[in-house]
This record gives structure tokens, C-alpha cells and sequence, in this order.
């Protein structure tokens, strides 16, 4: 795909924010096949991965003002617009959840030997960091992120106990978040 | 900015990750709404994660999505736009025809006042429309033929008073017959007017004005 640069990504969600349509139709350009892909990844279903592209543009329109280019990179932004639209979607109808609090209780390990990670600014530093994940877990966050699986699947994928999951889970994604940004 | 707990930070994850179920999720959103560090937390989770994406291809968006966009975000409400009453006549009938299959079953009522004619047909020939207009009781039909407009899209009728801007008649039916009565404000205007048919988004031009390449135009001519 042809990469946007994020300056115009951002200028174009500042001219939607102001009501320009011209703006619009030249983000939608820009960006539905990705938005479009990221829907049909985790929803499983062209219809509905098409609805939901409707959804999501709409609310791009009316939400363009809370983008903050400041804080978030521009098409970080757009793809969490539409996961959370395709994820709200695909929860919905589904059995409620068990609860899973008790998997907070659990405390976490002392920062391992993955605190140390390299400091780079290439994008494919999270590769780096999924890599020193245990690879169950890398592997179990890559399938809930990019394929929308639950916490119920995983746990059925696996074979291992909604709370022991979720735990290792959570612990995973703390790895991650200390090795992408290692706290001082 | 406050400094977050692990635990939150975790719960911040998870959300993103998307991996909880419905109760849990709806209950997150609430955080988000009213916590400014926990949502804060939440958008350092999209940035952190977003890499993660980069393994999934773009893909061609459905054709007409754009359109469909546009119509739901910019059309101005339907009732605004005059509308078409079904016939449920035989599509696709030749102008020598025009008159007496449009007024087929019809009963008689009165001697009919002045009666306009117009043969529209696209320089392709794919996208014919023949319209009968009668002055007397303000009442056009049409009948459609040819090929129906691409998903997504509708054929918009046109009419172009002398010197005087394009007023939608309203969106086609893509075959068949179909008739409506003309304001009384422009009847007065049809009377020599140039008809004009245009490729449009869904449901019609957004904003009353005229999008679409115009496929085909011909004046009203008395008969």
C-alpha cells in the first residue's frame, strides 16, 4: 500500500474537522483499503466488514475533531477507530463474559531481562519486543489484536483456563508496553 | 500526567487488544469517558499496538462505498425531492409509442390540455428515457429503459428552464414506468424546458445539485 505520509494524514483529518468534504473524500481514498482490510480481518464477513466501513467513515466525520496530532500518529488513530468498531461489533450478541477479575490478583514477575531492549525508532521495534515475549503469548496477543479472538477463544484454543489466561495475557502486554517504552 | 498503576495499564491493554467480552468492554468505555489518564493510557495502547497491523494488507474497498458514504452523511432529506409514483408498465417502449403506452388504461376524463414530449437517449444508447408531460393536469410520466444504473448509483431527472438553473425532478426508477405530479412553481416553466438526466450517488444529488456526468439531455417538445 502505498504509505501516506503522516503530516498529510494529519492535515487532511484537521480539514475534516473543519467540514471539508474534499478533505474527506481524499482520506477515504487514503484510507479505506487499510480501515477496509483491518474490518474484513476481524469480522470475517465482507457484508459485514462493508457496513462497518460505512460506520466507520461516519464517525471519522463527526469524531475528526478529537484527533489530536500532538499526541497520536494519524493512522494509528483511524485503525483504532475502526478495530473498536469492528470489536464492539463482533462482542455484541455473543455470551457475556465469565468474570475475570479474579486474574488481577495475580501479581506480576520482576521486569525480566527483556527491560534491557534496544532503543529504536523503527515500527518494527514491537517485533523485537513480541520476540522476547514468551512465544505462546506473542502469538495469543497477535491473534486477539489482528484476528479479534476472545479471551473465551484463546482460552478454548490453548486449553488453559479463562483466568490463567488472561493472566499471562496481562502480564505479556506489560512485557511489551516496558520493552517499547522502558520505564525509568 | 498521574501516573497509572500496572493493573490499569493492563486493563488499558486488554481493552485495546480487544479480547474482552461485552459487559467488561462496555464497562472500559465508561472508564474512558470519565477517567482522562485511563483514556490516555488507552490511546499509548493504540499507538504501542498499531505496528501490529502492518501484517494485514490493504484490501480494495467495495465499489460504490464512497457513494454510499456520501448519501448517508450529505443528502438532504428525501422529502424534499419530488417523487415518482410506480406504473408497473412494460419498460424500454419506443417514442412512437411514448403517448398511448403512457396513457394506457387511463380513463378519459376530459379532453387532455397541451402534451410535451421528450426522447432522452445516452450517445451510447445504453440509458433511454421518454417522458410525457401534461400541461393541463401538471402530470409527467416517464418510462425507463436501457441499462440500470451501476450499484450505488441513480439516474437523476433534470429540468432546465430557458436560462434558468437545473431543478431535480427526482430520482429515476431504474425500469418501468412511473408518473408524478410537477409543482405548481415550475409548471409554468416545463413548457419549452430542456430535460436532463445525470449519473448521481444513491438516492440523488447530494445537496440538490448536480454531481454526476449528465448522460443525456433533450427538450420537451410539444405534440
Amino acid at each position: 500500500m502505498p504509505e501516506i505520509p503522516a503530516d498529510e494524514l494529519s492535515h487532511l483529518l484537521a480539514r475534516v474537522a473543519l467540514r471539508d468534504r474534499a478533505a474527506f473524500r481524499a482520506l477515504y481514498d487514503a484510507t479505506a483499503p487499510k480501515l477496509f482490510a483491518i474490518c474484513l480481518r476481524l469480522l470475517r464477513d465482507r457484508r459485514e466488514a462493508e457496513d462497518a466501513l460505512q460506520e466507520v467513515f461516519v464517525k471519522v466525520w463527526h469524531r475528526a475533531d478529537r484527533f489530536a496530532s500532538g499526541v497520536s500518529h494519524p493512522s494509528a488513530w483511524l485503525n483504532a477507530v475502526a478495530r473498536n468498531h469492528a470489536i464492539d461489533r463482533l462482542r455484541q450478541g455473543r455470551a457475556p463474559s465469565a468474570d475475570l477479575g479474579a486474574a488481577r490478583e495475580i501479581p506480576d514477575p520482576a521486569p525480566g531481562p527483556e527491560a534491557l531492549a534496544i532503543n529504536s525508532d523503527d515500527g518494527r521495534r514491537i517485533d523485537d519486543c513480541m520476540g522476547r515475549l514468551v512465544p505462546q503469548r506473542a502469538e495469543a496477543i497477535r491473534l486477539a489484536y489482528v484476528e479479534g479472538e476472545s479471551y473465551i477463544e484463546l482460552s478454548q484454543r490453548y486449553e488453559i483456563p479463562l483466568n490463567t489466561l488472561r493472566t499471562w495475557l496481562r502480564r505479556g502486554l506489560l512485557q511489551l508496553r516496558d520493552c517499547l517504552a522502558p520505564r525509568r | 500526567m498521574t501516573p497509572i498503576s500496572d493493573d490499569d495499564s493492563a486493563l488499558a491493554g486488554e481493552y485495546v487488544l480487544g479480547a474482552l467480552g461485552a459487559d467488561e468492554r462496555r464497562a472500559v468505555q465508561r472508564r474512558i469517558a470519565s477517567d482522562a489518564a485511563f483514556a490516555a493510557e488507552v490511546a499509548d495502547w493504540e499507538s504501542r499496538l498499531d505496528p501490529l497491523l502492518d501484517d494485514v494488507p490493504a484490501q480494495a474497498p467495495p465499489a460504490g462505498g464512497w457513494a454510499a458514504l456520501e448519501t448517508r452523511l450529505f443528502a438532504p432529506p428525501r422529502a424534499a425531492r419530488p417523487r415518482w409514483a410506480w406504473l408497473g408498465l412494460a419498460s424500454g417502449v419506443s417514442t412512437a409509442l411514448l403517448a398511448a403506452v403512457l396513457w394506457l388504461g387511463e380513463p378519459v376524463q376530459r379532453a387532455p390540455g397541451p402534451l410535451w414530449v421528450s426522447d432522452l437517449v445516452s450517445p451510447d444508447g445504453a440509458v433511454r428515457l421518454a417522458a410525457l408531460y401534461d400541461a393541463a393536469r401538471g402530470e409527467m410520466r416517464v418510462s425507463v429503459g436501457g441499462d440500470a444504473p451501476p450499484p450505488g448509483r441513480d439516474f437523476e431527472l433534470w429540468m432546465i428552464a430557458q436560462g434558468g438553473a437545473p431543478v431535480s425532478l427526482g430520482v429515476m426508477p431504474h425500469s418501468g414506468a412511473a408518473a408524478m405530479t410537477i409543482p405548481e412553481d415550475l409548471r409554468d416553466a416545463m413548457a419549452g424546458a430542456t430535460l436532463a438526466i445525470t449519473d448521481e450517488p444513491a438516492g440523488g444529488a447530494p445537496g440538490g445539485q448536480a454531481t454526476g456526468p449528465v448522460l443525456a439531455t433533450a427538450p420537451l417538445r410539444r405534440i
